[in-house]
């Protein structure tokens, strides 16, 4: 304890509901009054909604146990195969020595074995050779209809797993852990996250659509979306070159804008400024697709 | 497992050269499908309509008219000026463009006078685009000082002066309004909108063009002053609307004047900086909602909240007692309020 201030630890143990009645009761007062204190906590309130959003699969993840026992046992028998060369040299020449008819029979066999793998390689390679074609044909990312379709991929180019992948061990005991190692867990699921940074194939509106919508975001990107629909069949026919570039320019600002304040509002929901003027750029990107739909509007009046 | 293996590679060189022989026979006998594209409805184009040169005349044609008459018309290319005059007559001067008549839709019940005109291109044959459209080198029109108009057009340089009311919606081309006294809907896809000495419900708007608004004020209680542009710049200067709302996207804009007790102001930009240039001794509260800009003001604020966020900002300030609501909110660009000389 600092002064009358709490220490971190102990704000961290009363948000995990580790302290006792008496302390949780002198934190609260405290924190009423103590504007570092409170500023305090809700930097650690704010780490907390941080870890547990990213760990929020492997917390709902079933504990894969069919898949945690095949794995003992392959741990166990690969343990069995282990052992040393020597050892089973020793073993199979102290064979030879007591039975001299099973020693040929046994060259025989290695030799006719030997003469079967070369064999077997040589038509496994062949084989591959033909049907290397079929498992190469990657994946049609194109939907039926020809437009165009939002494909999440980590920056080297490969694609995202499905599901981080979890040790089965961490499974188990995951759920009994404390939020301070649940945290320290983080900071390694951040780290191997960060290997697969999803980059947009194309800088459009239904990003949003490949992740999870923002409170109230939903109804613009749809309201969006539909603009954009009618929009884009109709543009090059109703625009001049001047004013589409125009467009494509204030397009550009809009989208950037809704970019970078969609990250700020992901990394810190509690942003309300963001929020607002995240709103606010979605309200121009349809006012911006509208004037386009007034501009043909109009045309079509002037018949 | 030689016998199964040269079985095996036997049937995939058979495969292999079966597939090659299909592919290629394909080739000659059915060509690729076309990709499939989407039905798009056909609209008219925005390019210009055929000359409007057809009849080449110049005329002119009046028509006596109740004070407050209507008039609709529509113009599809040349330079159109509207002038309000204080006689009870409409006179139409076309020049060198097409002929044109001047069709009562309706008459007072009381006077007996025209109250709803329609000036039109006298179109001879099938309608074409825009037939119905006026067109010349210049199209003068006077009108009462209480007529209200109605007025659309392609590629139209519009000046107004002196009429109570105005809809305006054009295509392509400046609108240049003065002495409206009654309200003004003006809308230009491509140019600039400005008023000057106008009053009522007032709404602007261009897509690529500037803003400029001086000198206008409320005709009622509660009249709303709207001015949108995507790409132009707004200035609003001498403005008496207790409600405002102006937004640009990549524009900056500028307002000039006072914050009048228990006005609602709404300004915003994406890209653009918000200036505002008003005297010391306003009376307003600020909401200033930054993104990746900033914010700066040379007259003392008082500032009730500050949310320091990284990557977007809030602050609430007051000057004076506060009356006034203004809303200030940019993605990128600045904020800046400057003192002005003028007495609040």
């Amino acid at each position: 304890m600092n002064g009358k201030c709490f220490e971190i630890g102990t704000i961290q143990a009363f948000l995990d509901g580790e302290t006792t009645p008496e302390v949780s009761l002198r934190l609260t007062r405290h924190v009423a009054e103590c504007d570092g204190c409170a500023r305090l906590m809700s930097t650690a309130e704010e780490e907390s909604s941080l870890v547990f959003s990213a760990l929020e699969r492997e917390l709902d993840a079933l504990v894969p146990t069919q898949r945690l026992w095949s794995r003992i046992n392959d741990s166990i028998a690969e343990e069995k195969s282990s052992a040393p060369f020597w050892q089973k040299i020793m073993l199979f020449a102290r064979m030879a020595l007591v039975n001299p008819s099973l020693t040929a029979a046994a060259g025989v066999v290695l030799v006719l074995g030997m003469f079967a793998a070369f064999v077997s390689l040589n038509d496994s390679v062949d084989s591959n050779i033909v049907s290397s074609p079929q498992t190469d044909q990657p994946n049609d990312p194109a939907p039926a209809d020809g437009g165009t379709a939002e494909i999440a991929t980590t920056a080297d180019g490969s694609a995202i797993p499905s599901e981080l992948e979890l040790d089965p061990a961490h499974a188990v005991t995951i759920s009994r852990l404390s939020r301070k190692a649940i945290r320290d867990l983080a900071v390694s699921v951040n780290a191997r996250s960060s290997q697969h940074e999803i980059k947009p194939v194309t800088a459009d509106y239904r990003v949003a659509a490949v992740d999870s919508y923002l409170p109230g975001e939903e109804s613009y990107v749809k309201t969006i979306s539909d603009l954009k629909e009618n929009v884009d069949t109709q543009k090059d026919t109703v625009m001049t070159p001047s004013n589409r570039v125009s467009y494509e320019r204030d397009m550009a600002v809009v989208n950037d804008s809704i970019k970078r304040m969609r990250d700020v509002v992901k990394k810190n929901p509690r942003n309300q400024a963001a929020r607002q003027v995240l709103y606010s750029s979605y309200q121009d990107k349809i006012d911006l697709l509208n004037s386009v739909a007034q501009r043909e509007e109009l045309i079509a009046s002037l018949r | 497992m030689f016998v199964h293996s040269k079985n095996f590679l036997c049937l995939v060189l058979f495969l292999c050269l079966s597939g090659v022989s299909t592919d290629t026979l394909g080739q000659d006998k059915a060509p690729p499908k076309a990709p499939k594209t989407r039905e798009t409805t056909p609209v008219p184009h925005a390019e210009p309509p055929e000359p409007f040169h057809e009849d080449g005349v110049t005329s002119e044609r009046s028509m006596s008219v109740d004070p407050n008459v209507a008039v609709k018309l529509c113009v599809s290319e040349g330079a159109l000026k509207i002038n309000g005059w204080n006689r009870n007559e409409v006179r139409v001067f076309v020049k060198n463009g097409r002929k044109f008549g001047m069709k009562a839709l309706e008459k007072s019940a009381e006077t007996g006078k025209v109250n709803w005109l329609w000036i039109a291109h006298n179109s001879v044959g099938p309608p074409r685009p825009a037939s119905d459209c006026l067109a010349g080198d210049s199209i003068e029109i006077d009108a009462p000082i209480g007529t209200s108009f109605d007025l659309s057009g392609r590629a139209a340089r519009t000046t107004v002066d002196s009429i109570k009311k105005i809809k305006v919606k054009i295509v392509e081309g400046v609108i240049m309004l003065r002495n409206i006294t009654g309200g003004i809907n003006a809308y230009t896809s491509q140019g600039d909108v400005m008023v000057e000495n106008s009053g009522g419900a007032i709404a602007l708007e261009s897509t690529t063009g500037n803003i400029v608004a001086i000198e206008v004020s409320p005709g009622q209680i509660g009249d709303l002053l709207r001015a949108k542009t995507n790409s132009g710049a707004i200035t609003l200067q001498k403005v008496e609307h207790r409600q405002i709302e102006a937004s640009s996207i990549s524009g900056s804009l500028l307002f000039d004047g006072k914050f009048l007790s228990g006005g609602i102001y709404n300004f915003r930009t994406s890209n653009g900086s918000i200036r505002l240039a008003i005297p010391a001794a306003s009376s307003c509260t600020f909401k200033a909602t930054y993104g990746f800009g900033s914010f700066k003001s040379e007259i003392p604020i008082k500032i009730i909240t500050e949310n320091d966020t990284p990557r977007a900002r809030t602050v609430v300030a007051t000057l004076g007692s506060g009356d006034a609501a203004v809303s200030l909110t940019t993605s990128s660009g600045s904020i800046g309020i400057r003192k002005t000389d003028a007495k609040p």
